[in-house]
């Protein structure tokens, strides 16, 4: 069988010959680390501050711009951050922000306006800067853009395993339900659509609210809700998927002593990378840089 | 082009623009049918609760535009309609009652069973609270009683809202029959799961991301957890087929990509020291995955089967 189509299964699990995102949903353990090369690593940013939610659970927008600078400089390897940003998006670009409006957890508006603040300043003048998510195929800037940033929170999603930055590509097709079989195992093909491809930037996951477990008709439940209080931060989305999956498992474990399935695997990260070549999920080939406050961080 | 040609294509367009508006055939006689059904099901105004008035429907295709993704674990059951009230009352936040229709009690039955993992609140035919939200069924329906912003009140106001909800609803269901066929000795009522498609598997209990057993919407599976201080935790799958041919066609695909060393008896000790085995019997595959000892696994598989052949 090739290694596309592999089957895999709980027994390749328990037998440790799979190490991948997959492996992360289940907490049945990794393989012996084999030597991997530092070149083939890829880098993905960790960014805490312990002040960045006040007592009532705001966000304060300062410490959050500073969050986001610290992490895209590191990214950029420039001590400055207006000089990193730089590197991302030039003055001629169309920049569209991909956000994410669910309900419950969206992408922060702070950050929302953090991430803008950074590109105008970048010399992206205002009128080709939007920030969209539902309306992207109706927006004139997204439709024109040149380039994208990809900004929005981590949690647990029903039929895909986890929400991430994969996922969040979804509304730049007209019909996503056709990309809900398989738990969703074909949604990094829409990172192909001419639309996006290419454009992606920089991806941000939003971790300074998480959601690792989900009950009820909308999956939500407030108990479930983590203040992880960091932005994880990286030029490759399954690489940040595969991190975050990781962190959500990690975080159910602490809450119920245990790891409690997700209600389905986030194989897609894992097809992200073997089969549509977006990334890299192998958690041994990724390098996470921490930086900030790192009490309680799991990862 | 006549007159009235021209009338009925203007029609047509207006009917297709509409269509690609709303990405379904909006209120079907059926739908429009079951939603005053389900209007009637409970009364408009429940202690000092008043219903705002403006009851939402969603079914099989349109339920993503409410709950997201999230919609696929009902139609992966035979769900058909969805009715979301908010009950109002001055000073406290919402309860907001979602009642779907999942077509037969065993698919409410089934969907309830997703998870249990919180307090039996003595709610319908089978209940679950915690965090606020109530989910129970009764009949051919389930339903979650819920408010977005929880207060001091708000347990007591969900259950009593819930309760008369239950009570509304007057016709009672049965569950799946194959929870007859179960070994009854350490069976944890609670975590019997119900299900036809291979992610519900999945959530519960990992076997493989791809569907080596064959399920499917005519599949009716479930999964049951045994458990005791000296044996740990046990699980048993029991499969229906539509017919012995797909059944065996299930039977052997799985041994295929499961245990391919397996010999005759199809029982093999897994990686963690534990026991797999697996047997068809007529329409049914039986799997017990985790037990301590090649013999338990045969002593569940062998009542299973007995029970089958008593026809409970």
């Amino acid at each position: 069988m090739n290694k596309k189509n592999r089957m895999i299964t709980r027994r390749d699990f328990i037998r440790g010959t799979v190490y991948t995102t997959l492996a992360t949903s289940l907490g049945l353990g990794f393989s012996n680390e084999k030597d991997i090369r530092a070149e083939e690593k890829v880098k993905v940013v960790l960014v805490r501050d312990e002040k960045v939610l006040d007592e009532q659970g705001r966000i304060h927008p300062e410490i959050l711009q500073k969050m986001l600078d610290q992490g895209v400089s590191s990214l950029m390897e420039e001590e400055n951050p207006l000089q990193a940003w730089k590197k991302l998006v030039r003055p001629t670009d169309i920049v569209g922000i991909k956000s994410n409006a669910w309900n419950p957890l969206p992408t922060p508006k702070e950050l929302e306006a953090a991430i803008e603040k950074r590109v105008l300043e970048g010399g992206v003048s205002k009128k080709n800067i939007s920030v969209d998510d539902r309306g992207v195929l109706d927006n004139k800037v997204f439709l024109s853009s040149t380039a994208l940033i990809n900004a929005r929170p981590l949690r647990i999603h029903h039929w895909s395993g986890i929400g991430g930055c994969i996922k969040n590509y979804i509304m730049f097709t007209s019909t996503p339900w056709l990309y809900h079989p398989d738990a969703c195992a074909s949604l990094a093909s829409i990172w192909s659509k001419p639309m996006v491809k290419g454009k992606t930037r920089l991806n941000i996951l939003s971790v300074i609210r998480t959601q690792f477990y989900g009950r009820g008709a909308h999956s939500f439940d407030r108990r479930f809700i983590s203040d992880y209080k960091g932005l994880l931060i990286g030029k490759d989305p399954v690489a940040l998927d595969a991190i975050g999956a990781r962190l959500l498992q990690l975080q159910r474990v602490a809450h119920f002593g245990e790891d409690r399935p997700l209600d389905t695997t986030p194989h897609h990260i894992f097809v992200a990378d073997e089969k549509y070549k977006l990334g890299v999920s192998d958690l041994r080939r990724i390098e996470l840089v921490k930086l900030g406050w790192m009490e309680g961080a799991l990862i | 082009m006549d007159i009235k040609r021209g009338i009925w294509l203007f029609l047509a367009f207006l009917f297709s623009v509409k269509l690609l508006i709303t990405g379904t055939f909006v209120f079907s006689a059926d739908r429009d049918g079951k939603s005053m059904e389900m209007k009637k099901l409970f009364p408009l105004k429940i202690g000092s609760y008043q219903s705002d008035g403006k009851d939402e429907f969603y079914d099989r295709q349109t339920a993503f535009r409410y709950m997201d993704g999230a919609a696929e674990l009902y139609r992966s059951y035979g769900f058909k309609l969805l009715m979301v009230r908010r009950y109002a009352k001055a000073d406290h936040p919402p309860i907001i009652v979602e009642t779907f229709d999942m077509g037969s009690s065993e698919d409410a039955f089934g969907v309830f069973s997703y998870e249990t993992g919180d307090e039996e609140v003595g709610i319908g035919q089978g209940s679950d609270f915690g965090g606020g939200l109530l989910r129970f069924w009764k009949g051919k329906f389930f339903i979650n009683v819920y408010v977005e912003q929880e207060a001091p009140s708000t347990k007591g106001d969900i259950l009593d809202l819930g309760r008369t909800v239950a009570d509304s609803i007057k016709q009672e269901g049965k569950k799946p029959k194959l929870i007859n066929l179960l070994p009854n000795e350490n069976l944890i009522e609670r975590n019997i799961r119900y299900f036809h498609h291979h992610q519900s598997l999945n959530y519960h209990y990992f076997v493989s991301h791809q569907n080596i057993l064959r399920l499917g919407e005519r599949t009716h599976a479930l999964l049951s957890t045994y458990a005791s201080q000296t044996e740990g935790k046990i699980f048993l799958l029991l499969i229906q087929y539509p017919s012995k041919t797909l059944a065996a066609g299930g039977f052997q695909s799985f041994i295929k990509a499961y245990m391919p060393e397996s010999s005759t008896s199809k029982t093999i000790k897994t990686e963690n020291g534990r026991w797999t085995t697996a047997q068809f019997h007529q329409k049914h595959v039986i799997v017990i995955f985790d037990a301590p000892s090649k013999e338990k696994g045969e002593v569940l598989t062998q009542t299973t089967i007995k029970n089958l052949r008593e026809g409970k």
